[in-house]
């Protein structure tokens, strides 16, 4: 009992912080109707801006995530005005274009991280790293706990934007149809820049969220990316909602194939669950919200 | 696939001899030249591929290798210089950590770059599949990291033992199954565990490894009370490792890879997993980045390795200082040494060539090597299933007070082996 009960806070807890790189990407999915390929490589960046703060001005990672956020929203924007919109904006060009446009961002990230940093492992050492509370018989790790809840903020923040600001019904609005939307006076290419910064910096924000718990190279993008494609795919393309449940779902699947049946299977679970998913609920967990 | 245009072409000849004559004309050119440029001697530099993960999650282990390799060729092309010999050109492939790119990496060296023999092979299934490579095309390939048995099995490669000399694999390193033979002398007489835990990565280094170790286990009498597999770059090992910590085993042994290491020491740590004893299989245990990253749950770790900078072997320590001044840090553990090593051999072994760098010279100067390198000696012999195998001593190290000290064998160790261990108070602050 205690065993099982330990997996699935455990599970919890890392579902929760795979959600959120899963709303980036559910985001940008549905309003510019692509998978950002690069999305792993941007948390990628955005672990290295949080590591340097805390690394060369001692700020702590998590107080360093008010910094890193805005410059890779910042950053996010800038990749969208000039590399990804300009493709958008002629009809003659496929989304399958913009979608390698968005591979090569990443392999251009990931090597100019490369010839930066080297392909050194990074950690950061806080007071609090290696912190363990325990309740009962089940041990928490502090910094995981503090992940989980910032996490949650953030996506709770993320709904009252999304649902109760007029920037956040026109984000849905474009989603939903963009030429509608630009009928009633939005601007499209506004909202599709505006939407890839708000994607790339809710990504930043899991990136710093992951670096006290997790490790920093410059090939780490592409294991969320991954995350993040399967969490998407699980919700709905383009659900929100479908994307929390999508990655508590994940990070819950993930712990209890990793405790009952074997960790060497830890990404074929996930992607079973995939699988299933795919057959028995073609449309993703989306059908059962309404959002 | 030649013979079949041939023919096709002899089907249409009757109307096209002209275009018959100029195919047998640029196949006799082709022919000609091609042998021409074989016997003749090589001017410039002598190319030598270079197999290594220089990007991917392995690419910190590549860095050291290939940094090593550097620092060896710098000394080889200066005393080449002196001697009026031709100096070598390592060409670096990456194979970023995966087999099919490591195969492709082989083929673009051999019939791209035209290297005269192949080195490097860092992970166990890429050197494998680069292996078979160099195989078919009958390019002599000296791996100094990849362990895994097979590679030098030549039954693996549909050969026999008989067969060495149409085998053109060499291996500098020993495999897997034996790197914890000098472990099992410290667990025998010191450590007498009842009982072990292994915990391993879902590679072919990782699952040889702990088959082996568990071969280790039953000679001396220790029960494996599990074997947990895991895949690389895992977030959460702590299901895993509750696992472990419900079934209490005197000893957890663990093959794993850098940060990986890193992130199960931790979370052994965290979950107040106290074996009597934490013991690495090589690869990440003894790299520096361990220590970095894992931190306080570094210390006292023991692993197996194949070399340390204090062994007394001519030459060990001076390309541990070289490598310090040269790329500063913490210096190499194996992984450097063993790269470092393998460059001294190709230049070894290419000079007993005599200016003469076709295949079969090259594995014939192959064969013949017996030489001393930093590593140790080097000298391909065959015993059991395996040929061209290099055969040597594994040593076993501690962290202690934040280095990684060599503990056995007792005669050659350079710090007192730290044990029983109490952990919480190691594992303090």
């Amino acid at each position: 009992m205690d065993m099982f009960l330990q997996t699935l806070v455990s599970g919890l807890l890392i579902g929760g912080l795979y959600a959120i790189i899963g709303i980036g990407m559910t985001l940008i999915m549905g309003v510019l109707g692509i998978i950002n390929l690069a999305h792993g490589q941007i948390l990628m960046v955005a672990m290295y801006i949080t590591w340097i703060l805390w690394q060369s001005f001692g700020i702590d990672p998590y107080l360093g995530m008010f910094i890193t956020v805005p410059i890779v929203f910042y950053f996010g924007q800038f990749l969208a005005k000039y590399l990804l919109h300009p493709l958008i904006e002629k009809d003659s060009i496929l989304p399958e274009n913009q979608v390698l446009m968005t591979v090569g961002i990443g392999m251009v990230l990931v090597e100019l991280a490369r010839s930066i940093f080297s392909s050194d492992y990074r950690s950061v050492q806080t007071g609090y790293t290696d912190v363990v509370w325990h309740l009962g018989k089940i041990s928490l790790s502090m910094p995981i706990v503090i992940d989980f809840f910032l996490a949650m903020l953030l996506t709770l923040g993320l709904f009252w934007l999304l649902m109760r600001t007029d920037l956040g019904r026109a984000i849905r609005a474009t989603a939903q149809d963009k030429e509608a939307a630009t009928l009633m006076g939005i601007s499209a290419k506004k909202i599709t820049i505006l939407t890839f910064g708000l994607g790339s910096a809710l990504t930043a924000a899991a990136g710093s969220l992951f670096l006290p718990i997790y490790y920093l190279y410059p090939d780490v993008g592409p294991l969320f990316t991954l995350k993040a494609f399967v969490i998407t795919i699980l919700g709905g393309l383009g659900s929100t909602v479908g994307a929390i449940a999508g990655g508590l779902v994940l990070g819950i699947a993930e712990t209890f194939g990793a405790t009952y049946f074997s960790m060497g299977y830890r990404d074929a679970v996930g992607l079973v669950i995939f699988l299933v998913v795919l057959i028995f609920f073609p449309g993703g967990l989306k059908r059962f919200t309404k959002v | 696939m030649l013979s079949l245009f041939i023919h096709i072409t002899n089907k249409k000849g009757k109307n096209m001899k002209p275009i018959k004559i100029l195919l047998i004309a640029i196949l006799t050119g082709v022919l000609v030249f091609g042998i021409s440029s074989c016997s003749k001697k090589t001017e410039g530099p002598v190319k030598v591929g270079v197999v290594l993960p220089l990007t991917g999650s392995k690419a910190n282990f590549g860095e050291m290798e290939k940094n090593s390799y550097e620092l060896a060729l710098k000394k080889i092309n200066a005393d080449r210089k002196a001697k009026g010999q031709n100096p070598i050109e390592f060409v670096y492939e990456d194979d970023t950590g995966k087999p099919d790119v490591g195969r492709a990496a082989a083929e673009k060296l051999i019939n791209v770059n035209k290297v005269k023999m192949l080195a490097g092979g860092y992970s166990s299934s890429v050197t494998f599949a680069a292996a078979a490579v160099a195989q078919q095309y009958r390019v002599p390939f000296l791996v100094n990291t990849g362990s895994v048995d097979k590679i030098t099995q030549p039954e693996d490669f549909n050969l026999t033992t008989n067969d060495g000399d149409k085998f053109y694999i060499y291996r500098l390193n020993p495999p897997v199954s034996e790197y914890a033979s000098g472990l099992e002398g410290l667990l025998a007489t010191k450590v007498k565990p009842k009982s072990v835990f292994i915990i391993h990565e879902n590679t072919a280094f990782g699952t040889k490894g702990a088959k082996a170790f568990q071969k280790s286990a039953d000679k001396l009498g220790i029960k494996v009370l599990g074997v947990e597999s895991y895949s690389g770059g895992t977030v959460d090992f702590k299901p895993l490792l509750s696992n472990a910590k419900k079934v209490k085993p005197d000893m957890m042994y663990m093959i794993s890879y850098v940060m990986d290491a890193a992130m199960l020491m931790k979370q052994s740590r965290e979950i107040g997993l106290m074996p009597k004893l934490f013991v690495g299989a090589g690869a990440g245990y003894t790299m520096p980045a361990f220590k970095e990253n894992a931190g306080v749950a570094s210390r006292n770790v023991v692993s197996a390795t194949l070399w340390h900078q204090s062994l007394p072997i001519e030459g060990a320590k001076d390309y541990f200082d070289n490598y310090i001044k040269t790329y500063g840090g913490d210096g190499p553990d194996y992984h450097g040494a063993e790269a470092y090593s393998a460059a001294m051999v190709v230049d070894n072994v290419l000079a007993r060539c005599k200016d003469n760098y076709d295949a079969e010279t090259i594995k014939k100067a192959l064969d013949a090597t017996d030489m001393m390198t930093p590593f140790g000696p080097v000298k391909f012999t065959a015993y059991g299933k395996k040929i061209h195998q290099n055969r040597m001593q594994t040593y076993v190290v501690q962290w202690i007070d934040g280095a990684l000290k060599l503990v056995w064998p007792e005669d050659l160790a350079n710090a007192k082996f730290v044990f029983p261990i109490d952990w919480k108070k190691v594992w303090a602050d």
